[in-house]
C-alpha cells in the first residue's frame, strides 16, 4: 500500500489523511518529516536513539531522513544547475591582460604582478559582492516581463592592492571600492570607476591586519595627493581598464563559484 | 576651494596629475582658486550623450560647461553669500575626442589645458555666438595661456582662435 501512496501528491496526500478517523492510525506517504511530531505510542517502528533505523519509507533503502520537501528541493536544483550554466559567459576564467598572475583560493581572489623589482598584489573577495538591486517593486508588478528582462548580475567587490619595493619589509596598501550607487552610475552619474578609500602601511611579515598603524582616509583628502595616488596605481597597471577587467573576472568566478554551492548543495540535500 | 577630477573613461590612458597641475595654474591666472571646479573626463559615446539632452546635437565634441552660476557677464567673478556657492560649476571633457584631434606635434596635457581653459571660460560668462563676444572670450584665453606659457614654456594658442 505504501508505493501507491507514494504517488499521491503531497497536497492531496494532507488531504486523504485529514478525512481519517481519529482513532486509526494515519498511513504517511514518507517516515517522520518532523522528527518526534509523527512517532505513534505502540508503533513497531518506532525509532530510539540507540537503535539503527530502518531503511528509508520512500524506499530507496537509505535509511536516513527523506521528505517529498528534499526531493524537489534536488529537482528544484538541478533546474537552477542546469539554468545558471546555460547563462554561464565564461567556462574558465577570463584573462586579466597586463601579465597579472590569478591565484584562486575559495571565494578570494590574488593577482600578482611583479614589476622592475616591485611585487604588487590586488586581493578580492566574491562574498557579497553583487549590490542589491532597488528595482524589486516595480519588477513584481510587471509579471512576466521579470524574468525576460532579468538583470545580468555584476560582482563588484572592493580590492585590496599591496605595493612592496625591493623585497621590502612594508607594503603600501591602497583599499579600493567601486562606486555604490550604481544605478546613478549608470545614468550621468560623476563617480570615477573606481575610488581608493584608505591608505596605510602594513608589515609584510604579519598576516593580521594592523589597526595601529595610521590609516589615511580619503573622505577628506586634498584631492592633489588624492591625484597622486590614483596616478600611482594606474602606473603600476590598476587603471579603469584593469578595474573593468577585474568586474568580469569577479563576476565569473562569483558565477562559478555559485554554481559550485548549488552542486554542493543539492549533493548535501540527497546524501544521508 | 577644491578642483576635483573624475575620469569616467577607460578608451584613454589618462594621468590626472598633469592636468590638475596646469588647471591648477589656469585657476590661479583666472583668480578663481577659492571657487570649487569639477573637470569630468569622459570618452566620445558620453559626451555626444550629453550634447544631445543639452544641445540637441547628436555628436561628440571636446568640451561642454555646466555654470554654476549663469548670465554672469563675460569675466565677471561671482559673488557669493553663502560659502556653498563658491562653486564655478562642471567641465565635461571629451579626452577621446580631443585625443583624436590632438596632432602629432602637441602635447595631449596641454591640449587637453586649452581645452579646459576654454570650457572655464564659459563658467565665467564668456561667449562666442557673436564677434564681438567672442572677441572678448579670445581675448581672455589668449592671455591666460600666455601666461600659463610663461610658467610652463609651452606655447598654447585658444581654442576659440579660428572661430571668426
Amino acid at each position: 500500500m505504501l508505493p501507491l501512496l507514494r504517488c499521491v501528491p503531497r497536497a492531496l496526500g494532507s488531504a486523504v489523511v485529514g478525512l481519517r478517523p481519529l482513532l486509526q492510525p494515519a498511513l504517511r506517504p514518507c517516515t517522520r518529516p518532523f522528527g518526534l511530531l509523527s512517532v505513534r505510542a505502540g508503533s513497531e517502528r518506532r525509532p530510539s536513539l540507540l537503535r539503527p533505523r530502518g531503511p528509508c519509507a520512500c524506499g530507496c533503502g537509505c535509511g536516513g531522513l527523506h521528505t517529498e520537501g528534499d526531493k524537489a528541493f534536488v529537482e528544484f536544483l538541478n533546474d537552477e544547475i542546469k539554468e545558471e550554466k546555460k547563462i554561464q559567459k565564461h567556462k574558465s576564467l577570463p584573462k586579466m591582460s597586463g601579465g597579472w598572475n590569478l591565484e584562486v583560493n575559495g571565494t578570494e581572489a590574488k593577482l600578482v604582478r611583479n614589476v622592475a623589482g616591485e611585487k604588487i598584489t590586488v586581493t578580492f573577495n566574491i562574498n557579497n559582492s553583487i549590490p542589491p538591486t532597488f528595482d524589486g517593486e516595480e519588477e513584481s508588478s510587471q509579471g512576466q516581463k521579470v524574468e525576460e528582462q532579468e538583470p545580468e548580475l555584476t560582482s563588484t567587490p572592493n580590492f585590496v592592492v599591496e605595493v612592496i619595493k625591493n623585497g621590502g619589509k612594508r607594503a603600501l596598501v591602497l583599499d579600493c571600492h567601486y562606486p555604490e550607487d550604481e544605478v546613478a552610475q549608470e545614468e550621468e552619474g560623476e563617480s570615477d570607476i573606481f575610488s581608493i578609500r584608505e591608505v596605510s602601511f602594513q608589515s609584510t611579515g604579519e598576516s593580521e591586519w594592523k589597526d595601529t598603524n595610521y590609516t589615511l582616509n580619503t573622505d577628506s583628502l586634498d584631492w592633489a595627493l588624492y591625484d597622486h595616488l590614483m596616478d600611482f596605481l594606474a602606473d603600476r597597471g590598476v587603471d579603469n581598464t584593469f578595474a573593468d577587467e577585474l568586474v568580469e573576472l569577479s563576476t565569473a568566478l562569483e558565477h562559478q563559484e555559485y554554481i559550485t554551492f548549488l552542486e554542493d548543495l543539492k549533493g548535501f540535500v540527497k546524501s544521508q | 576651494m577644491s578642483l576635483v577630477l573624475r575620469n569616467l573613461q577607460r578608451v584613454i590612458p589618462l594621468r590626472r596629475v598633469p592636468l590638475r597641475q596646469r588647471m591648477e595654474a589656469v585657476r590661479s591666472i583666472l583668480g578663481v582658486q577659492k571657487f570649487d571646479l569639477g573637470i569630468i573626463c569622459v570618452d566620445n559615446k558620453s559626451i555626444q550623450h550629453i550634447n544631445k539632452i543639452y544641445r540637441q546635437k547628436n555628436i561628440p565634441t571636446d568640451v561642454l560647461s555646466f555654470p554654476f552660476h549663469e548670465n554672469l557677464k563675460a569675466g565677471e567673478i561671482p559673488q557669493p553669500d553663502f560659502p556653498d556657492d563658491y562653486n564655478l560649476g562642471d567641465i565635461f571633457l571629451g579626452v577621446e575626442y580631443i585625443f583624436q584631434q590632438c596632432k602629432e606635434n602637441e602635447d595631449y596635457y596641454d591640449i587637453l589645458t586649452v581645452t579646459a581653459t576654454h570650457g572655464l571660460c564659459h563658467l565665467l560668462g564668456f561667449t562666442h555666438s557673436t564677434e564681438a563676444t567672442w572677441q572678448q572670450m579670445y581675448q581672455k584665453e589668449k592671455q591666460v595661456l600666455e601666461e600659463l606659457g610663461r610658467r610652463t614654456g609651452a606655447r598654447l594658442h585658444p581654442l576659440s582662435r579660428n572661430l571668426f
